[in-house]
C-alpha cells in the first residue's frame, strides 16, 4: 500500500541526508527520511569504546581485494550515520584537488572549482559551529571568512610533536574542527574527555543529532528508522522516479511515493541501491548506461607513527579524537619524489586503552605481561602522529553486487573490491619515512611506525562530473539519466584529496540542497 | 595547555551487569561475577569456554577473572546488530560464533598435533609460545580462520574486559571522565 506522497524522500539519515532534510523542510517541503538503523539519541551515546560499536557497521557487505575497505569502523548504523561517531576533523580540500585531471592528467576533475565551493565551507562553519584559525590555514588556501570559534586548546601529547615538525621545516597550524571551543548556539564547549568515537552526547561536537538532523525535525521532516530501502522505482518510460520500495521496522514491504528521491546512503549502499533498482528501461541499474555506478572507490592510507615520550604525563587521555595541530605543507600533488598525490600531517588524538585506535593496537605484536606493562607505561607517555595520504580514483576499485549473498529481503549484497596502487603505497611509505624523522627530531624516547597501510575513510562509487559520459551525476548530485533522482554524500566525490570527507560532504550538500530548493519546480515537475 | 579538570567521576560499575539465568531465575551479574559463580554459557560450549579463557588469559593477564568468556558469550547470544564485539567492527560475517568456533577448533587441533593436549592443558610457557606462533601465522598445518586474525579478535576481547571499563581505565591512574556512564546492563 502506498503512503501519502512526499515531496522529497531521502535514503539515509547521515551527515548529508540530514542536511538536505533540514534545508528542504525549512523551505516548506514535505520530507521523509528512511534510515535502516536505530534512532540514536544523545542519551544513547554512552562514554565507552565498547558501547560505541553499536553506532557502526550497518548492512553487511562482502569485502575483496588486496587492501580491503575498512567498512566496519568507517560506516554508520542508524541516525547520524558515520557522523554519529566521527571525530569532526574538518580539513578542507584545496583548489588543486578540484582539477587534477586538467592540471596533471591524473584522477578526475570535479564539476566545480574550489572558488565555487568555498562560500559553502564558510557557511557550514557558521551553521554548525567550527573552531579554527582561518588566517593560519590561509597559508595553504585562498582567504575566506573567519571561523566562528577560536581553535581548541592543546595538550602536551600534541605539543610534543612541534619540535619535530620545526626541525624538518614543516609549518603547522592549529587544526580546524567541528567541536565547540566555547558555547555556540546554546551548545556547550567541549570538556576534552576524548569520548568522541563513542558519540558526543553533550552537543559540543557537531554530530547530526546536535545540528542538521535536529533542525530537520524541528522544521517538520519525518524520520523513520528500521526501514531498509530495497529499490528506487521509476515510471513505465523509465525517465522519472516515482518513489521507493522499502521494508519497514516490522519487516513489511511498503511503497512510498515521492516527487524527488535523494540517495544519501554512503559509499557501499548508494551504488548497491542503484544497481538493485535495475528494470527493463535501466537493465544495468539506474543512471548506469556508462557502467560507472560503483566505480572509483577510494580510501586514505594513514602513515601512523607512535612515540613514547620520557615525561611523567603527556595527558594523552585528554583532548578530542580530532587533531590539535596539522600541516598541509606536503599537500601539493607533486610533494613526494616517487608518488603522486596529497598528504596531510596531523597529531594527536586522545587515546583510550582499547578499540581500533587504542593503546593496545599501538603495539599489536605484544601480548601477555609485556602487553600489560606497555599499556601501563603508554597510558601516560604515548602520543600519535599520522599522515593521511590520497588515493587516486581507479575504475577497478569498485562496489558491485555479490549475487552469491543475499540480505534478509532477498537482494544481493554490496561487494567492495579495493587495492591500493603504487602511488598510494608510495605516499604511505614517504609518510612513514618522514614521520619517523619527525619523531626522532621531536625527541621521542621510542618511536615506531605501524606496518601495513590501513583503509581510512570511504569515498566514491557514484562520482559527480561535468559530462554524462564520465560520471553518474552532476555537480548538484542530479543523476544524468533521471532528472528527479539525486545522490549525495561521500559517494559523489570524484577524488578525495587527503582530507577527512565530512566537511566537504556538508559543503557540497549545502550547495546541492539550495540548488534543489531554487529549482524545485523544474526538478519535481 | 589546559589543566586537566577531574570531574564527572562515576561510580565503579565495572563491565556492567548482564542478565544471567541462575536456577531458573534471571539475575543481574557482571561478567566477572558470572564467571566466579560458574553461570552456564548461552552459546559457547563449556569446552570452548575453557579454551577461550586460556587463550585470553595468555593474551592479557586478568582477562579470565574479568569474565571474558561470559562477556563474549553474552555478545554472541544477542543479534549481530546489537553486539559489542570487535568482530562487528572488523567486518566479520555474522553469526559471530562461527569465527570463534572456527578459531578455537583450529587452536585445539594444532595444540593436539603439536603437544598431544588441548590448549588449556598446556603449561603457561608453551601457551605463550603457541600464541606467538599463531599471531605470526607460523603454525604448520593450521586449519581454520587465519591465526593472526583470531589473535587480533581475541586480544581485543581481552583488552576490552580488562581495560575498556571504568575500573580498567582508573587502574591505569587515568581519569574515566564519562558524560554518560556505562549502564548497569549490557544489553543494547
Amino acid at each position: 500500500m502506498s503512503a501519502d506522497k512526499v515531496d522529497l524522500l531521502i535514503v539515509g539519515a547521515g551527515a548529508s541526508g540530514s542536511l538536505y532534510a533540514a534545508v528542504l523542510a525549512k523551505a516548506g517541503k514535505k520530507v521523509l527520511i528512511l534510515e535502516q538503523g536505530p534512532d540514536w539519541k544523545h542519551a544513547d551515546m554512552v562514554s565507552n569504546e565498547i558501547w560505541g560499536r553499536r553506532l557502526k557497521g550497518g548492512a553487511p557487505v562482502t569485502l575483496e581485494g588486496k587492501d580491503k575497505m575498512g567498512y566496519g569502523y568507517n560506516s554508520g548504523y542508524g541516525s547520524g550515520g558515520s557522523a554519529a561517531h566521527y571525530f569532526a576533523m574538518f580539513p578542507r580540500m584545496l583548489p588543486s584537488d578540484f582539477n587534477m585531471k586538467s592540471a596533471h592528467g591524473r584522477g578526475l576533475d570535479w564539476p566545480m572549482s574550489y572558488a565555487e565551493l568555498a562560500p559553502y565551507y564558510d557557511r557550514v562553519a557558521q551553521d554548525i559551529g567550527i573552531s579554527g584559525d582561518a588566517k593560519a590555514e590561509e597559508r595553504w588556501r585562498p582567504p575566506g571568512q573567519a571561523y566562528p570559534m577560536p581553535p581548541l586548546p592543546t595538550f602536551r601529547h600534541g605539543d610534543v610533536w612541534l619540535k619535530g615538525f620545526d626541525a624538518l621545516g614543516i609549518k603547522t597550524a592549529r587544526a580546524t574542527v567541528g567541536i565547540n571551543s566555547r558555547e555556540f548556539k546554546g551548545r556547550p564547549a567541549c570538556v576534552y574527555d576524548g569520548w568522541c568515537n563513542a558519540g558526543c552526547p553533550t552537543g559540543a561536537l557537531a554530530n547530526p543529532q546536535s545540528t542538521y538532523l535536529k533542525e530537520a525535525r524541528e522544521a517538520g521532516a519525518v524520520l523513520k528508522n528500521g526501514c531498509t530501502v530495497t529499490r528506487v522505482l521509476t515510471n513505465a518510460k523509465g525517465d522519472r522516479v516515482t518513489g521507493v520500495e522499502y521494508y519497514d521496522e516490522k519487516k513489511q514491504k511498503q511503497v512510498q511515493e515521492a516527487s524527488v528521491v535523494l540517495i544519501a546512503a554512503f559509499v557501499s549502499q548508494a551504488p548497491r541501491l542503484l544497481l538493485n533498482s535495475a528494470n527493463d528501461k535501466h537493465p544495468n541499474g539506474l543512471s548506469n548506461k556508462n557502467g560507472l555506478v560503483g566505480r572509483y572507490l577510494m580510501a586514505h592510507t594513514g602513515s601512523t607513527i607512535w612515540g613514547m615520550f620520557d615525561e611523567p604525563d603527556v595527558q594523552n587521555y585528554m583532548g578530542t579524537l580530532a587533531p590539535m595541530h596539522w600541516s598541509y605543507d606536503r599537500y601539493a600533488k607533486t610533494s613526494r619524489k616517487n608518488a603522486f598525490g596529497s598528504t596531510l600531517w596531523h597529531c594527536s588524538p586522545a587515546i583510550k586503552p582499547n578499540d581500533i585506535g587504542g593503546i593496545a593496537n599501538a603495539r599489536n605484536d605484544l601480548f601477555g605481561q609485556p602487553l600489560a606493562d606497555f599499556i601501563k607505561k603508554a597510558s601516560k607517555q604515548l602520543a600519535r602522529l599520522q599522515a593521511f595520504c590520497e588515493e587516486l580514483p581507479d575504475a577497478d576499485n569498485r562496489v558491485d553486487l555479490d549475487t552469491s549473498r543475499k540480505d534478509e529481503f532477498g537482494l544481493p549484497m554490496a561487494r567492495m573490491t579495493h587495492t591500493y596502487d603504487a602511488d598510494a603505497m608510495g605516499l604511505w611509505q614517504a609518510g612513514v619515512d618522514e614521520g619517523l624523522e619527525i619523531a626522532k627530531a621531536a625527541g621521542a624516547k621510542d618511536y615506531w611506525a605501524i606496518r601495513g597501510a590501513p583503509t581510512i575513510h570511504m569515498a566514491g562509487g557514484t562520482a559527480m562530473g561535468k559530462s554524462a559520459a564520465d560520471s553518474v551525476c552532476d555537480g548538484y548530485g542530479r543523476t544524468h539519466e533521471i532528472g528527479n533522482l539525486f545522490l549525495s554524500g561521500a559517494s559523489v566525490f570524484p577524488t578525495e584529496g587527503a582530507v577527512n570527507p565530512t566537511y566537504t560532504i556538508y559543503a557540497v550538500s549545502l550547495r546541492g540542497a539550495e540548488h534543489m530548493v531554487k529549482n524545485w519546480a523544474s526538478i519535481a515537475a | 595547555m589546559v589543566a586537566m579538570q577531574r570531574r564527572d567521576f562515576v561510580k565503579r560499575v565495572g563491565l556492567g551487569a548482564l542478565a544471567f539465568t541462575v536456577g531458573g531465575t534471571e539475575v543481574m551479574l557482571t561478567p566477572s561475577q558470572a564467571y566466579a559463580q560458574g553461570v552456564p554459557y548461552k552459546v559457547l560450549t563449556a569446552e570452548e569456554a575453557k579454551t577461550l579463557n586460556a587463550v585470553c588469559e595468555t593474551l592479557l593477564p586478568g582477562a579470565q577473572r574479568a569474565g571474558v568468556t561470559h562477556f563474549v558469550d553474552h555478545q554472541l547470544a544477542v543479534p549481530a546488530d546489537q553486539s559489542f564485539l570487535m568482530a562487528r567492527v572488523a567486518n566479520v560475517q555474522p553469526p559471530f560464533i562461527n569465527i570463534y568456533r572456527g578459531g578455537l577448533g583450529a587452536i585445539n587441533r594444532s595444540a593436539q598435533a603439536m603437544h598431544g593436549k588441548r590448549f588449556e592443558e598446556l603449561d603457561a610457557k608453551t601457551q605463550y609460545t603457541f600464541i606467538d606462533a599463531m599471531r605470526q601465522n607460523k603454525i604448520e598445518g593450521w586449519a581454520g580462520p587465519p591465526g593472526p586474525f583470531i589473535y587480533f579478535l581475541m586480544r581485543h576481547d581481552a583488552v576490552d574486559v580488562v581495560y575498556g571499563t571504568v575500573e580498567g581505565i582508573e587502574s591505569l591512574g587515568t581519569p574515566y571522565m564519562a558524560h554518560i556512564a556505562p549502564p548497569t546492563r549490557w544489553e543494547a
